[in-house]
Formats: structure tokens, C-alpha cells, sequence
């Protein structure tokens, strides 16, 4: 399907720095570091993202997990240039290719992201322009940014629903996004997403909205995508049910923070932060059991922290059966917990020594 | 706390029925024209369905988005009125009641509603909203004890009494969907409606939730009628599941029937679909995938409504096929002629229930011409209980 791409939007970035050209497997396209983003409101200032960092590989999928309010969005957000104007970034570095994305001006921002990061946002209907055609905006940005031609854009539109199984793509390509349903429409935004040949796709909830059956299909379509052009996939979400089948490596946040980084069978099978073991066992399984002697689903108690009142010391320690004195006074720091593993506690090796043993 | 404890006075006996569905219909017109409008076809949001839901017990309902189970609910508790068929509470049907009779035992059967954020009005303080239904049904409670019966209401959800004149803004997800099982339970009602009273929170505020309304069932005697689309919570909190297609129940039985032997290939393809939490499973079983979205309810297929989507139908004509019998769809004629009845499956694997009450209905149908070739046991979910992660990975991606 690359091949049959009419416009080349590679050619006209030989003036760009040297980050273009294929990507290789194992090959790190984005990494992010130390990130903090603020937001100013009536109640001053609120940390939203605080110190997170990540690393997008080709051909790998990196799940950033968390409930709402943990940051996960407006990491993204900040990754790709689009924070409200109430955010800003305060620390940290996103660099793709080398290339600090957050040192660059606004509109350098915009264009690096439009050729090779896209993002896919959860609210396909929110996200369409329902006065326009699928077609005209599927292509919208491959028309500003290689100044191809109706014709051709059009012709490439229909290939792009093709790629993402829209049936009858040439007729459907002239249709408004009302006439989609919620699944469909969905596959119309990874298509847009794709129109570029981006080497990092973002994909912000992908799949909340839609019903398992048809969360199933975008799910195993989002994979075949990435596999096919070894393309990173940087996955949002908070189910963590999705995360097992389609991860590669994990970042679980809490709070504006990363707390726990692992490849996904390792995290799985033994978490090394409370907080994730918490998650995992909250999580109601359809075999049925997972529950405790009573036959109540084990719940964290409390809930995810408002940003801006974050607990002092681990954030998690109000709700973390674990919690001692230094928990409430040091924020414990992302350290390596076991080869290729880090976690954010004070007591990780006595979490994970628990979860094994 | 004694006041609310205590059901309505004829809560009768645990295992009685409170409701039930009798060929239940509810069908909306399709209009075009904007001046003179006329009726162009009927959609069949519901289509016949039966449900019986008894003292003390959870019926869930699942099924995707369009197979009817809001419409259904919004019919239970009168928001709608049905089409055909009838509501029968406490074997009184609903239809045949005058307006006053009808009044009172619509506080029987109360609605707990998706989205706690747009379900509670931002304006009004949680006492307000808590008691409003008491402006309602004024013989609730009398009108001296409202403000106590508020507080009451907020301490048996598990919020502070002392919040009562907060606004909704000031609660976060999981403890304003609390506040709205408060205001359903202030009439004191028999029957909860949940419509996907979950699916809008976090996922470590989820199980505080059903907790507290498995909590309530205990202590107070309800019936709940559950709707969601996410299986496995269903699968938590129901006795008996009854699952949706296009309006029609398609299959139904207890809880472990359904989800350990499956018969209908829509349940099967369900529960395949939904993600296991566990790396090692999720890469050994392969969904089965349904292709593309559930028909127009404005126009469903012939004969069996799943036929353009199922898997089953498909392998059995192209087996047809192979064996070169004439048979030219890929469909066999009687998936696509023939609407099949909702009938005990054939499947010897259905465990018995001696503990179930010997009532007419069997303990589990499913409306499959085939249901008896759908793969006995459950290979998908039973290797989904697995924890291991010894099966080998192959190539992943």
C-alpha cells in the first residue's frame, strides 16, 4: 500500500534535518524526557505532568496507562504542540530523531509533528469536521503539506480507507462523518492519522467509546497497521485489558508521574509498584473469580488525586496498602527495579519479591 | 437507617418475581419531509422480548450499542411506552392501570443512569437532587422526615450527610454516580434499572460502585436489572444474563451457563471480544471477529437476525459449499429464511442447577438454528482463566 503513495511527502523534506529515511526495527523515534507541564488557573498554578519520560521504538507498541487526571493526555498533547493556551511545558525534552520537538517554535512544532507523529483522538465524532466530506478532510493535511492535487488527494483517500477496511471506499469518501457509524468513523481517523506515513502514531483512547466487538476489529487493525510499517505506536489508555493484547512495553502513570515502566509480560505477571498491582487486581475478569473471600471485586480505596492536590511524598500513598512513614514525606524516584524495569516506590523490591513469591 | 432498611411492605419473599416482560415491543417511526412528514418504514428497537427478574437477583443485560437494552429500560421504568406487549410488576400489568395506579408502581421500579456527569442537574445542591423524587411521590416519606431521609440516603450510598448542600460539580465521577443511586433508591423502590451505571468511571472506582450496589441488594432486597456492554462486570454482578441482538433476546440463561457454554454464535463472538488482562492468553486466543456493525435496526436481515454477521453461518455453508450440494449462498437458506425460536440448546455440557427454582422458563435458550454445532465447552474463555505464560509467543507482530 506505501508504494502505491502518489505524492512522495519525503521528497520535499531534503531541505530537513537528517530525520527522514526508514525506519529500522529496534530503531528509537521519539523519546521523552523529564517532561512537565503545567497548568495556570483561578486556583494558580496545577502540575499536570511532572517528570515523565518514555521512549517510542519502531515496530513497538508503548501502552501509557492511568486513570483520568493522571496526565497521560496532556503528555501527548504536549508531545504533539497542542496543549490549551492555559498549559505550558515548564521542563523536559521530547526528541524525535534527535530533534527537540518542544525547543522549536510553534509552527516548526506543528509541521515536524505533521509529517511524523500523528495522533488519534478518542472522540471520533468530536474530532470531524461534520461539514466536511471524509475524503476532503482525510486529505486535508497531505493537500497543505505536499500541495497535491484534488485529483490525486482524492485518489489517495480512497486508498486510505482501504487500508483501514472502510468497505466501498470510493462511494464512502463523498459521505459526511454522520453518515459513519462509531466504529467507522474511528477507522476514518486512523486513516487520517496515516495519510502522512507517520513514524509515531499516538492513538488517545482509540477505543473507549466503541463496543468490544467493534473495539476488537480497530484494535487488531491498529496492529496490523503498525507491524506492516514498523511504525510506533504510542497507546493510551485506562483499560488494561486492551494493554495485554496489543502492548509491547508498559508506562503505568499516577498523578502526573510515571510510576512503573516494564515490558508488558513482566508487568503482568509480577507489577512492581502497589499501585499497578492494585489496578490489576481491580480489574473484573470475565472467567469469573478475581474476586476475595466474600465475593467482592477488590477495590483501590479512594480515588485517583485531583491534579493540583497531589498528596505530598508518594502520591499513592493515601490508598496504598503499603504506606509508611517515608511514603508520606519523599517522593520515592523512578528506579530500576529489576533488569529493564523501573518503579517508583519505596518498597519495590518488597512488591515485586511479593507478587513472585 | 431503620426507615430505609425496610423495603415497601409487600416486598413479598425472596425469589418471587417483581417483573416481567411479556412480549415486549417498542418501535419508533421513520419520518421524512420537513413540512408534511410521513412515515417511511418503523424501526424495531425492541422486538419480543421476554424477561423475568425475581427478589433479590440481578438480571444482566448486554449486548452493543442499537440491540435495544436502553430503549428496553427506558420502557421499564415508563419513560417509553411499549409498542406491543406488556410490563407486569408484582403480576400487575402496567398498560391496564389508571393513571394513579400506575403513578405508584412506577416507584417500584427506578433508573440509575450512565453518565453521573450529565445525569445530575449542575444547579441544583445534592439534597435537592436526592430529594426531588420526594416531590414526586409525596407518600414516600412524610414531608417532615425529608431531610432526614436525605441524609439517611447519603450514609447508606457511603457520602457524608454533611456534603447535602454541595453541588454536583464538587464530587468526582464515582461519587456522584453514588449520588445517583441515592436519588433512585428515595422512593424506595424494588427494582433498579442500571443502565451502564459504570462503563463513564475509572477503572479503581468501578468495583467501589458495584460493590456498593451488590451492598444494597443484600441489605435492602433489590432487584436489579444491570445493562452493560462490558462482560465481564456483567459477569460479576448478574445471575442470570439474557444477551441482545437488533432488539431480540438471543440468548439467556444463569450466569455460569452463559458464559462457560455459550450456544448462540453472538455470544460466543462477544466473549471472544472482550480483552483478557493477561498477556500470555491474550496472545494464544484469537478473537472471532464479527465483521463490520450491527445492521440497521430499520431494516433487519430476513430470518435469522445475525445471519449477515456470524462466523457460524459462514463455516457451515462453506462446509456446504466443499461438499458441492447446490447450496450457493455462503448462507445456509434456513440462517437466512427462518427466524429461529429461543430454545433450550443441545448442548449436554449445561451443568445443572438443582438450586433453581423449577419454574417454567428453562435455564437456558438460545435462538440458533445450529446452537447444537457451536464447539462444546468453552475453549476461549476456560484457557482465558489460565494465569500461565508458558504458551509459546510464536512471532508476536
Amino acid at each position: 500500500m506505501t508504494t502505491s503513495v502518489p505524492v512522495d511527502v519525503r521528497d520535499r523534506e531534503s531541505e530537513d534535518t537528517g530525520d527522514t529515511g526508514p525506519r529500522d526495527v529496534g530503531e528509537t523515534l521519539l523519546e521523552v524526557d523529564d517532561l512537565a507541564v503545567e497548568f495556570r488557573g483561578d486556583d494558580g498554578v496545577v502540575r499536570a505532568v511532572d517528570g515523565l519520560g518514555y521512549r517510542v521504538v519502531a515496530g513497538r507498541t508503548l501502552a501509557l496507562v492511568g486513570e483520568s487526571g493522571c496526565g497521560k493526555s496532556v503528555s501527548s498533547l504536549a508531545v504533539m504542540g497542542l496543549l490549551p493556551p492555559a498549559a505550558r511545558v515548564t521542563r523536559g525534552s521530547a526528541r524525535f530523531r534527535g530533534t527537540d520537538l518542544l525547543a522549536l517554535p510553534p509552527a516548526r512544532h506543528r509541521e515536524h509533528c505533521g509529517r511524523h507523529v500523528a495522533m488519534v483522538f478518542q472522540d471520533a465524532l468530536a474530532a470531524l469536521n461534520p461539514v466536511h466530506t471524509v475524503g476532503y478532510q482525510l486529505t486535508e493535511a497531505l493537500r497543505a503539506r505536499t500541495g497535491a492535487s484534488r485529483r490525486d488527494a482524492r485518489r489517495r483517500a480512497v486508498e486510505l480507507l482501504d487500508l483501514v477496511k472502510v468497505p466501498h471506499a470510493a462511494q464512502r469518501v463523498h459521505e459526511y462523518p454522520h453518515q459513519f457509524s462509531g466504529g467507522m468513523r474511528q477507522r476514518v481517523m486512523i486513516a487520517s492519522a496515516l495519510a502522512l506515513d507517520p513514524d509515531v502514531l499516538i492513538a488517545d483512547e482509540p477505543t473507549t467509546a466503541l463496543d468490544v466487538t467493534v473495539q476488537a476489529q480497530v484494535m487488531q487493525l491498529l496492529a496490523e497497521i503498525q507491524a506492516e510499517r514498523n511504525m510506533g505506536l504510542v497507546l493510551i489508555t485506562h483499560d488494561l485489558g486492551v494493554v495485554a493484547g496489543v502492548a509491547d512495553d508498559v508506562t503505568v502513570m499516577y498523578a502526573g508521574r510515571a510510576v512503573e515502566q516494564a515490558p508488558v509480560r513482566e508487568l503482568y505477571e509480577a507489577p512492581a509498584h502497589p499501585y499497578t498491582r492494585a489496578l490489576l487486581r481491580s480489574v473484573p475478569r470475565l472467567a469469573g473469580g478475581g474476586t476475595d473471600a466474600d465475593g467482592r471485586l477488590p477495590v483501590v480505596p479512594g480515588r485517583p488525586p485531583a491534579p493540583g492536590r497531589v498528596p505530598s511524598g508518594c502520591a499513592f500513598h493515601p490508598r496504598c496498602d503499603l504506606a509508611r512513614d517515608v511514603c508520606r514525606t519523599d517522593v520515592p524516584p523512578l528506579a530500576e527495579a529489576a533488569p529493564g524495569r523501573s518503579s517508583a516506590c519505596h518498597f519495590s523490591a518488597e512488591v515485586l519479591g511479593g507478587a513472585r513469591g | 437507617m431503620a426507615e430505609l432498611t425496610r423495603p415497601s411492605p409487600d416486598a413479598g419473599t425472596p425469589g418471587d418475581v417483581v417483573l416481567e416482560v411479556r412480549d415486549l415491543a417498542k418501535s419508533y417511526p421513520v419520518r421524512r419531509g420537513v413540512v408534511l412528514k410521513r412515515t417511511v418504514g418503523q424501526v424495531q428497537a425492541v422486538d419480543g422480548v421476554n424477561l423475568t427478574l425475581r427478589r433479590g437477583r440481578t438480571l444482566g443485560l448486554v449486548g452493543e450499542s442499537g440491540s435495544g437494552k436502553s430503549t428496553l429500560a427506558r420502557v421499564l421504568v415508563g419513560i417509553e411506552r411499549p409498542t406491543r406487549g406488556a410490563v407486569l410488576v408484582d403480576g400487575q400489568d402496567v398498560s391496564t392501570m389508571s393513571r394513579a395506579e400506575r403513578k405508584h408502581l412506577r416507584r417500584s421500579v427506578q433508573m440509575v443512569f450512565q453518565d453521573p456527569y450529565t445525569s445530575l442537574n449542575p444547579r441544583m445542591s445534592v439534597a435537592e437532587i436526592v430529594g426531588e423524587p420526594f416531590r414526586i411521590h409525596p407518600d414516600a416519606v412524610p414531608a417532615g422526615g425529608r431531610r432526614r431521609a436525605v441524609a439517611e440516603l447519603l450514609e447508606l450510598v457511603g457520602l457524608d450527610p454533611d456534603h447535602a448542600n454541595r453541588y454536583p460539580h464538587q464530587f468526582s465521577g464515582g461519587q456522584r454516580q453514588r449520588i445517583g443511586v441515592a436519588r433512585a433508591l428515595a422512593v424506595k423502590p424494588r427494582v433498579l434499572v442500571c443502565d451502564e451505571p459504570v462503563s463513564a468511571l475509572d477503572v479503581s472506582v468501578q468495583g467501589q460502585v458495584i460493590n456498593l450496589l451488590e451492598d444494597l441488594q443484600d441489605e435492602l432486597g433489590l432487584s436489579y436489572l444491570f445493562i452493560a456492554h462490558d462482560l465481564a462486570v456483567v459477569r460479576h454482578i448478574a445471575d442470570e444474563v439474557a444477551v441482545m441482538y437488533l432488539g431480540r433476546v438471543v440468548e439467556q440463561g444463569v450466569g455460569p451457563t452463559v458464559y462457560e457454554a455459550a450456544s448462540h454464535p453472538y455470544t460466543r463472538a462477544l466473549l471472544s471480544a472482550v480483552p483478557v488482562p493477561d498477556p500470555g492468553a491474550a496472545a494464544a486466543s484469537r478473537p472471532l471477529l464479527l465483521e463490520g456493525d450491527p445492521p440497521s435496526p430499520a431494516d433487519p436481515p430476513s430470518g435469522c437476525r445475525f445471519h449477515t454477521r456470524c462466523w457460524l453461518a459462514h463455516q457451515i455453508g462453506a462446509a456446504r459449499a466443499n461438499c458441492a450440494d447446490g447450496d450457493a449462498g455462503s448462507v445456509p437458506e434456513r440462517c437466512r429464511t427462518q427466524d429461529p425460536a429461543l430454545l433450550p440448546p443441545d448442548a449436554p455440557s449445561a451443568p445443572a442447577r438443582p438450586d433453581e427454582e423449577t419454574g417454567p422458563a428453562p435455564e437456558h435458550v438460545a435462538a440458533c438454528h445450529f446452537a447444537d454445532l457451536v464447539p462444546g465447552g468453552a475453549p476461549d474463555t476456560s484457557s482465558r482463566t489460565s494465569t500461565s505464560t508458558s504458551t509459546s509467543m510464536g512471532a508476536d507482530s
